[in-house]
């Protein structure tokens, strides 16, 4: 019954897509039609006065403007899917059309040149339509297998001067797909780590997992440079989050002009900082004082205050976190959780930091059961199992120690011994 | 770090134009000077207003009020402060009414 009632939605809504969709080819916005005009800022802006000719709150363009036909034709029909091979994937639907889609890793960062690259192939085998996955992947989708051949073979030739595939293609089933990241060092100001340099390492040493369906689930990676966590650490299979290890700095002499100064006590979730009035040059000042003891380096203060600079070239580093997910499939999502509390930062290549996340997949790789995720196998196996199968120390850095930290604390007395366990 | 000099004036500011100095630097100069970046025709006592209100929020409590404070201390909704402020009441007014640069995940 339930069913049939969102069936009964879904061609309601379906209609008045149609209905929208025939307003938008008639009168679809000239902008998208005509070629792009490099002159057209400066012909309508005038900078004396700036609301005149303005357009504004028009969102973005309508979706369904840039689908591609057989898919527009068959929005809401489809009965299948399979993938072929890594990275490949065919669509049926019930009207009998088939499609291909062929995904490719990018790195996310791009030029204008690459994404021209990405157009004139999608005009050669696509009419012209492309899309970018939530993971910042890109798919072409081709409706024969003919032009399936051909793309896939050119997409293969395809490589950066120094050897990079610039369309590598895979990313589908049981692998590891793109990293989901951030600025880091290339344009955000309180990054502890990079971002973009991190992510390359880490896919060049797990690359053969992009093309490939060898594990036991998809495994999610995320990378976030600072506490912030813009992205998905929080909730990844296996994911990297720049850490700093030392207190902020207070810049006395302009914090008082730069800062509002509530809004940095306010933004400790510690308490840690707390008013205070300085001299100098026999002006008195307003200013802050951090207490270090309750300091946790989050960075924080910063982020609301300029003058509490936190970055520091040997204290920021790397933690790993594990056995996050999104998904209800079988088990309910999960937060990831800290397994290795620091790793310092080695650019360009951070060695360790790769060598441990490799090391952690193989693991999980080798003894999880088909389908369970990072953070399934690691619920069955038992943390303190998880620790010694892979060789990683256990500190004190994993134990919660904030507010809520009761919970996680192991109230029973089933638990397995391990080699951490040294019974003297 | 740069300045600007406007009617005889020189203000130290930052790469957004924000005064270094906040209150102690602001001054008449400073309205007018914001005024013309801004793109503002005239200062109406609206402007006014909306400046005064800002400035006396933030000397008594260290920050700048946030928007529906704002919208309810004026009596303007924020429509009406973008129309006064076309850069918003961020960017606009907290600029000419010598406040800090507005910080956060902004
Ligand atoms: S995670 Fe932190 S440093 Fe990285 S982009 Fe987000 S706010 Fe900036
Ligand atoms: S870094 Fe974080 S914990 Fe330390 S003082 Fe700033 S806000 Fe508080």
């Amino acid at each position: 019954m339930a069913d049939e009632k969102v069936i009964e939605k879904l061609k309601e809504l379906w209609t008045k897509y149609e209905e929208i969709d025939g307003k938008f080819d008639e009168e679809m916005d000239p902008v998208f039609k005509e070629p792009y005009y490099p002159g057209v800022a400066e012909k309508l802006f005038n900078p004396d006065k700036p609301m005149e000719n303005r357009i504004t709150d028009i969102g973005p363009p309508y979706f369904r403007q840039f689908l591609p036909p057989i898919i527009k034709k068959n929005y809401g029909k489809w009965v299948s899917h399979e993938i072929i091979q890594p990275g490949v994937l065919k669509y049926e639907s019930e009207t009998g059309d088939v499609i291909y889609v062929v995904r490719c890793g990018t790195p996310r960062l791009e030029t204008t040149d690459y994404i021209r690259e990405i157009c004139d192939i999608a005009d050669k085998y696509c009419d012209g339509y492309v899309r970018w996955t939530t993971r910042n992947n890109i798919e072409f989708h081709v409706d024969s297998e003919e032009k399936l051949k051909a793309l896939i073979e050119d997409l293969k030739n395809r490589k950066h001067p120094n050897g990079s595939y610039k369309f590598p293609i895979g990313g589908t089933g049981a692998s590891v797909s793109n990293i989901v990241h951030t600025q880091g060092w290339i344009h955000c100001h309180t990054p502890a780590i990079d971002a973009s340099g991190v992510v390359k390492s880490i896919m060049d040493e797990l690359f053969e997992y992009f093309g490939s369906h060898k594990l036991p689930a998809k495994t999610r990676l995320a990378l976030a440079c600072c506490l912030n966590m813009c992205g998905a650490v929080h909730c990844s299979d296996i994911a990297i989050v720049g850490i700093h290890r030392k207190p902020p700095m207070v810049e006395d002499d302009r914090i008082q002009h730069v800062c509002e100064i509530p809004l940095a006590i306010a933004a400790c979730p510690l308490g840690a900082i707390k008013p205070a009035t300085v001299e100098i040059d026999g002006q008195k000042k307003k200013t802050v004082r951090v207490n270090a003891e309750r300091c946790m380096f989050c960075g924080n203060c910063y982020t609301m205050c300029p003058a509490m600079p936190i970055a520091d070239g040997e204290g920021d580093g790397i933690a790993i976190v594990v056995g996050g997910k999104v998904t209800n499939r079988i088990s309910p999502p999960k937060f990831s959780r800290v397994v290795i509390p620091f790793i310092p930062n080695e650019p360009p290549r951070w060695p360790t930091a790769v060598k441990w996340i490799k090391h952690i997949l193989e693991v999980y790789s080798q003894h999880a059961n088909k389908y369970e995720r990072v953070g399934d196998w690691i619920e069955r196996i038992g943390w303190e199992k998880f620790f010694e199968l892979t060789d990683i120390p256990f500190t004190e850095k994993s134990i919660d120690d904030y507010r809520l930290a009761y919970t996680t604390y192991r109230t029973s007395t089933h638990f397995k011994f391990t080699k951490h366990i040294e019974i003297k | 770090m740069p300045t600007v000099e406007y009617k005889g004036k020189v203000f130290e500011v930052d790469e957004d134009g924000f005064l270094q100095a906040g209150l102690d630097a602001w001054c008449q100069e400073w309205v007018e000077y914001v005024k013309e970046q801004e793109g503002i025709q005239e200062l109406t006592e609206e402007h006014w207003k909306v400046i005064n209100i800002l400035q006396d929020y933030y000397k008594k409590n260290g920050v700048a009020p946030m928007v529906r404070i704002l919208s309810k201390l004026t009596g303007f909704p924020l429509k009406k402060i973008y129309e006064l402020f076309p850069s918003g009441p961020g960017k606009g007014a907290c600029k000419m009414a010598g406040l800090p640069k507005p910080t956060g995940c902004v």
